[in-house]
C-alpha cells in the first residue's frame, strides 16, 4: 500500500542576506495512513523546516531545492500556489508550538475555528459554527458552544492548545503536522494534550507527524521515529527498536544526556561536547563527526549513507553501535552504564572536579536532613506571604482582587546544599526566588539569610548583602544587555560593589570565564554572538563574580537543548563543589531538579505541598500532586510510556485570585473528599525530613519526631 | 484624570491671561480714556474682583457655552468660532480620514513587499514629506499645481457656507492634499513597522496553514491587529491637526479657526486666543479619550479591563 505521505530526497534551503542555510538536506520519510511518525532532534536540525516544507509554508527566502513530497501519490513540490492552498488546512493541517501567540487576539474562538471550514467546505456560517462546536468538543474544550464568543486571552494555555487542535481538525485532515505541540505547556497539561492527540488519531484514523525535541514524547506517542541532525536523518526505525537497538552515536548520546530519576549525582551527565555545525557551510563527511567519540578519518571525509540490515531500521554511520542495549523496563536506568563511553575525551576533563564535588556532598543530604540544625541553616524562610493586586482597582488598593502568589511558605536550606523548588507555572516558585534575593519584599514572613532578615534590611545594608545573593535567569537572551560587551557584563557586579582596582577586575573576569569554560577573547564580544548555552554560562559567570554564598537559579536550563543542557548541568554541579555554593533551583522540569537538588519542595498554587530528599519525592511521594506530576513526565522508554494509562492529573490550575478552600489541590485530586474542602491539611511527617500536607496521603504517615513543619 | 488635566490647563491659561491682559477696558474705552473711567468700567464689569472670583466666573461662563467677548471684533467669541469651527473641522476631518485610508493599505503593502523597489520609493517619499515643514509643502504644491500647471486654485474657498466649501474641490484640493500628505507620511511609517511585527506573529502563520489565500490572511488577520498602534496615533494627532490648520489655513487663506487665531494674534485679541488655547487643551484630552475608547473597541484584550 502506498504511504499517505512520501517524502523523497527533500532538500530545502533558506536564503539569508549574507548566506544560504541548507536547513534540510536529502531527507526521505514516509508516513502511512493512521500512523504517527516522530521527527526528533535539537533546535536547528531541520525538523521544523521539514514540516513547513510539506505544508508549503517556508519563511521568506526559503525554498524546496530538490526532491519530492507526495501526498496520496500526488506530487506537492512545484504545485501551483492555489492548489497547495486547497490542501493546506484541508488534507494536511498543522499545529504550532506556542498556543499563546498562535491565535489571533482580535477574533473570537468560534470565528477562528470555523474559518477553515467555511473556506474549504463552502458551507453556511451556521453550519461552520456547528462544526466548530463539534470539533471543540472533540478536542476536549468544555462547554464548546459557550466558548464560541470568547477571545483567546480569556482562555488558559492548555485550552488554547485545544482550540488550536480543534482548528486543525475542523476539515478532517488526513495528516496532522504537530510542531512541538506541548513544549510551551506545563507537564500535567502536556500529558493531557498528548493523550488527546493519541486518542484523536485512533478515533479519526488520522496520521500524525510529531515534531519534538523530547525523547520522552517520542517514546510514548509515536509508531516510528526519524532522528535528525544538522539537516539530515541520521537514524530511522520503529520506536521500540530505536530505544532498544540504538545504532547511531548521536541518538544514543541524545538519550544519555537526559537526566534520569534514579541516576544519582555521583556521575556527571554524559553531555555531547561542542555545538551542532553551521548549516550555511555544512561540513564534509559525517556531520556528527566533530562531536562523536567514534569518529575516524573516514567519518570526516566521506558521508555515510542511510542504510541498515532491514529497510525498517536504517542509520547513517560508518561505525554504528552494534551491541544491543539492555532495556530497562521502566526506562529509568537505561543510561547508567552507557554514559561513560560516549563522551569525547575533551568533555571528560570536568570529571576530576566532579569527583571532588561528589565526595563533598555524598552524605550531605542525609546529614543535613537528619540533624541539619548543627550550625543553623544558611537560608531560612518563615511563613512567607506575597500577594499582588490585580485589575483596575489596583490603584485605589481597596477591594482589589489579589493574586495569592505565595501563601505561607516555610523551608530552610543548610549551606552547601541545593534546594529544588518545582511546580507548574503560576505556583509561586519564581516569586519565592525573587524574595530570597530581595527583588521582591514579602507581605509578611521572613527571609533569614546567614542570620539576617533580608526583607527588613535597609537600602545600604541590602546593597552589601547582595554580594552574597545572586540570581541566574531563565532567558539568557533578555538578561544580558545587548549593547554591552561580555567583559563589562561580567564586571558589572564588581563595579557596582566597588570591588578591587581596574586591573584586578580584569583579572577576575578572565578567571571567571575560565571557570565557566569560555575563551579569553569572549570579553570583547557581544551577547548576540553566542549560543543559548554560552550565554547561560556568561550569566553564571556574572552571578559568580562576587563570590556569593547563595545563587538562585530560575529555570537555568529550560531554554537549552538536551545536549547543551547536560553540559550546563555538569558545569553547575562542578562550580558548586569548587566554591561551596548553595543553590536554590527553581524549575518546572522535575528531571532537572532531581539531578541537581539534595532536597526538593513541591509547590502548588502558592503552597508547599511536599518536601523531602530527591528519593523521597521521586520514589516515595506522599502527596497525590507530587505523584501525578512525576507520572506526567514523559520517560524516554516506549515500554514505560505505553504502560501509562490516563493522564495522572486532569483539569487546569485554578485561579490564584480565588484559590480553592481547604486543600488547594482538591479540585484536581482523585482522592479528594469533603474534608479536603473544609480543612486545610497540616504538614505531616513521612520519614526523616520528608513532609507532606495531605489528608489522604499515598503513604502512611510516621509519627513525627518533632513538630511537623516544612521549615523543620 | 482627563477632567483634572482640563481644569489644570484652564487655571494655567486663565492665570497667563490675567497677568498680561487684566482687563479689556482699554480696548473698549480707547487708549486715551482717563484712569477713573477705566477703574469705573472695571468695577462695573467685575474686573476688579479677586482673581479667584474672576476665574470661577470664567469657568461658569465656559460651562454655559460663553467663551468670552472679543471687544476688538465687537462680537462674542462663540459667534466668531461658530462658522469657522465647522470649516476647520471639515478640512481637518477629511484630511485625517484620507490620511488613514491611504496610510493603512500603504503600510501593509510596504510590509508585505519590504525592501522591494516599491517599498523603497514609498519609504523615501514618506521621509521627504515627513521632514518637510507644512508651509513649505503647501508652497510647493501651489507653485506646481496652481501656478505652473493651473489645475487647482491657490486660494481655498472663501465661502461662509459649508456646503459650498465642500463642493468647491477646485479650491479645496491643495489645502487638503497638504495636510493629508504630511499625515500619511507619519502614519504609513508606523503602519509599516506594526504590520511587519504582526506578519512575524504565529497567528499569521496559522492563518496561512488554514489555507487562507494571502489576500484574506492580510485582510482578516493582519489589518486589524496592525492598526491598533495607529488608533492611538490618530487620537494623539487630533490636536496636531489644529496647529496644522493654523499654517495651512493661513497659507491658503481659508477662513477657519486657524486663520482666526492668526489674525487675533496680530491684533492682540486676547479673549479669542484664550478660547483657542483652551479648545486646544480640551482637544488633546478628548483625542486621548477617543483613542482609548476606540482601542478598547478594536482590541478585545483591553475591553475586559
Amino acid at each position: 500500500m502506498a504511504p499517505l505521505l512520501d517524502v523523497q530526497n527533500l532538500s530545502t534551503s533558506i536564503k539569508l542576506t549574507s548566506s544560504t542555510v541548507h536547513a534540510v538536506d536529502n531527507v526521505s520519510l514516509r508516513v502511512g495512513k493512521g500512523e504517527t511518525l516522530g521527527i526528533v532532534g535539537e533546535s536547528g536540525c531541520g525538523k521544523s523546516v521539514t514540516g513547513l516544507s510539506i505544508m508549503g509554508l517556508l519563511p521568506p527566502g526559503g525554498a524546496v531545492t530538490g526532491g519530492s513530497i507526495k501526498l496520496n501519490g500526488r506530487e506537492l513540490v512545484g504545485l501551483q500556489k492555489e492548489e497547495v492552498r486547497r490542501i493546506r488546512g484541508n488534507q494536511i493541517a498543522m499545529i504550532f508550538q506556542d498556543p499563546l501567540t498562535s491565535l489571533d487576539p482580535t477574533k473570537t474562538i468560534g470565528y477562528q475555528v470555523a474559518e477553515p471550514v467555511r473556506l474549504h467546505r463552502n458551507v453556511s456560517r451556521k453550519a461552520a459554527l456547528d462544526r466548530a462546536v463539534e470539533v471543540l468538543g472533540l478536542a476536549g474544550v468544555p462547554q464548546p458552544r459557550e466558548r464560541l464568543d470568547n477571545y483567546p486571552h480569556q482562555l488558559s494555555g492548555g485550552l488554547r492548545q485545544r482550540v488550536m487542535i480543534a482548528m486543525a481538525l475542523a476539515c478532517e485532515p488526513e495528516l496532522l503536522i504537530a510542531d512541538e505541540p506541548t513544549t510551551a505547556l506545563d507537564v500535567t497539561i502536556q500529558a493531557q494534550i498528548l493523550a488527546l492527540l493519541r486518542d484523536l488519531k485512533e478515533r479519526l484514523g488520522m496520521a500524525i507527524l510529531l515534531i519534538t525535541h523530547d525523547m520522552g514524547v517520542v517514546a510514548g506517542h509515536t509508531d516510528r521515529v526519524c532522528v535528525m541532525y544538522a539537516g539530515q536523518v541520521v537514524e530511522t526505525s520503529g520506536v521500540v527498536p530505536l530505544f532498544r537497538e540504538t545504532r547511531h552515536p548521536y541518538t544514543r548520546a541524545l538519550l544519555a544526556s537526559i537526566p534520569r530519576f534514579r541516576q544519582g549525582r555521583e556521575n556527571a551527565l554524559p553531555a555531547i561536547p561542542g555545538l551542532p555545525p553551521d548549516l550555511s557551510r555544512p561540513p564534509r563527511g559525517c556531520r556528527f563527526a566533530a562531536r562523536c567519540f567514534r569518529a575516524t578519518e573516514k567519518c570526516r571525509a566521506e558521508e555515510p549513507p542511510l542504510t541498515g540490515p532491514t529497510s525498517a531500521h536504517r542509520y547513517s554511520c560508518w561505525h554504528p553501535l552494534n551491541e544491543p542495549r539492555t532495556l530497562a523496563v521502566s526506562g529509568v536506568d537505561v543510561s547508567g552504564t552507557t554514559g561513560t563511553d560516549l563522551v569525547a575525551p575533551d568533555a571528560r576533563s570536568p570529571r576530576t572536579a566532579d569527583g571532588i564535588r561528589t565526595s563533598a556532598t555524598e552524605h550531605k543530604p542525609e546529614t543535613a536532613t537528619a540533624n541539619g540544625d548543627r550550625e543553623g541553616p544558611l537560608l531560612d524562610l518563615r511563613n512567607l506571604v506575597k500577594e499582588y493586586p490585580v485589575g483596575s482597582n489596583a490603584v485605589l488598593r481597596r477591594n482589589a482582587a489579589r493574586v495569592k502568589a505565595v501563601s505561607d511558605v516555610s523551608f530552610s536550606m543548610p549551606a552547601g546544599t541545593t534546594f529544588g523548588l518545582v511546580g507548574e507555572s503560576g505556583c509561586g516558585k519564581t516569586t519565592i526566588g525573587k524574595m530570597i534575593v530581595a527583588l521582591e519584599r514579602p507581605d509578611s514572613g521572613s527571609v533569614t539569610f546567614g542570620g539576617v532578615d533580608v526583607a527588613k534590611l535597609r537600602r545600604a545594608e541590602l546593597r552589601r548583602e547582595r554580594r552574597d545573593l545572586q540570581l541566574v535567569f531563565q532567558d539568557s537572551h533578555s538578561s544580558l544587555d545587548p549593547r554591552m560587551r561580555i567583559g563589562s557584563i561580567i564586571a558589572e557586579p564588581l563595579h557596582a560593589q566597588h570591588w578591587g582596582s581596574r586591573q584586578a577586575r580584569r583579572e577576575r573576569v578572565f578567571e571567571l570565564l575560565a571557570e565557566v569554560g569560555l575563551p579569553k577573547n569572549t570579553v570583547e564580544r557581544y551577547p548576540h554572538e553566542f549560543s543559548g548555552g554560552q550565554r547561560q554560562r556568561i550569566g553564571l559567570a556574572r552571578a559568580l563574580s562576587l563570590n556569593p554564598r547563595l545563587i538562585v537559579l530560575d529555570e537555568p536550563v529550560s531554554a537549552l537543548d538536551v545536549s547543551i543542557r547536560a553540559q550546563m548541568l555538569n558545569l553547575m554541579t562542578r562550580l558548586q563543589a569548587s566554591h561551596g555554593l548553595t543553590y536554590l533551583v527553581v524549575s518546572h522540569d522535575l528531571t532537572v531538579v532531581r539531578h541537581l537538588a539534595d532536597r526538593i519542595g513541591v509547590m502548588y498554587l502558592g503552597k508547599l505541598v511536599e518536601i523531602g530528599s530527591g528519593s523521597d519525592i521521586y520514589e516515595r511521594p506522599a502527596h497525590p500532586y507530587t505523584a501525578g506530576l512525576i507520572a506526567a513526565i514523559p520517560l524516554p522508554s516506549p515500554a514505560a510510556e505505553h504502560a501509562k494509562k490516563e493522564p495522572a492529573i486532569t483539569g487546569e490550575l485554578p485561579s490564584p485570585v480565588h484559590p480553592p478552600s481547604g486543600c488547594r489541590f482538591r479540585t484536581r485530586c482523585r482522592f479528594a473528599q469533603e474534608r479536603c474542602a473544609v480543612e486545610e491539611p497540616e504538614p505531616r511527617s513521612f520519614g526523616p525530613g520528608h513532609l507532606a500536607a495531605c489528608h489522604f496521603p499515598l503513604r502512611t504517615a510516621t509519627p513525627p519526631e518533632t513538630t511537623a513543619d516544612f521549615a523543620g | 484624570m482627563s477632567v483634572l488635566v482640563v481644569i489644570g490647563v484652564s487655571i494655567f491659561v486663565f492665570a497667563l491671561l490675567h497677568v498680561i491682559y487684566p482687563s479689556p477696558a482699554r480696548d473698549v474705552l480707547g487708549l486715551r480714556a482717563p484712569q477713573m473711567a477705566v477703574d469705573a468700567w472695571n468695577k462695573a464689569h467685575g474686573y476688579d474682583d479677586p482673581a479667584a472670583v474672576q476665574y470661577l466666573r470664567y469657568v461658569k461662563d465656559l460651562l454655559h457655552g460663553n467663551l468670552g467677548y472679543s471687544y476688538i471684533e465687537n462680537q462674542s467669541v462663540l459667534a466668531l468660532f461658530e462658522g469657522r469651527m465647522a470649516r476647520s473641522a471639515y478640512m481637518s476631518g477629511i484630511s485625517l480620514a484620507l490620511a488613514v485610508l491611504i496610510a493603512i493599505p500603504l503600510g501593509v503593502f510596504q510590509a508585505v513587499k519590504r525592501n522591494s523597489i516599491g517599498d523603497l520609493v514609498v519609504t523615501s517619499t514618506a521621509f521627504t514629506l515627513y521632514s518637510m515643514p507644512v508651509f513649505f509643502l503647501g508652497l510647493l504644491l501651489i507653485q506646481v499645481f496652481a501656478l505652473s500647471l493651473p489645475v487647482f486654485s491657490f486660494q481655498a474657498s472663501q465661502s461662509t457656507s459649508l456646503l459650498t466649501v465642500i463642493a468647491d474641490w477646485h479650491a479645496m484640493t491643495l489645502p487638503i492634499a497638504t495636510m493629508t500628505l504630511i499625515s500619511v507620511a507619519a502614519f504609513s511609517r508606523y503602519m509599516r513597522s506594526s504590520s511587519m511585527d504582526v506578519l512575524a506573529q504565529d497567528y499569521i502563520r496559522v492563518a496561512r496553514a488554514k489555507g487562507l489565500p494571502e489576500r484574506l490572511v492580510l485582510l482578516r488577520h493582519l489589518v486589524r491587529n496592525a492598526s491598533l498602534p495607529i488608533v492611538t496615533l490618530v487620537g494623539l494627532s487630533l490636536p496636531q491637526l489644529l496647529t496644522g490648520n493654523l499654517i495651512t489655513e493661513q497659507l491658503f487663506n481659508y477662513p477657519g479657526l486657524g486663520l482666526l487665531f492668526f489674525d487675533s494674534l496680530k491684533k492682540a485679541d486676547y479673549p479669542v486666543l484664550l478660547a483657542y488655547t483652551q479648545a486646544a487643551a480640551i482637544l488633546v484630552v478628548a483625542g486621548n479619550l477617543i483613542a482609548d475608547i476606540a482601542l478598547s473597541i478594536a482590541d478585545p484584550r483591553i475591553r475586559l479591563r
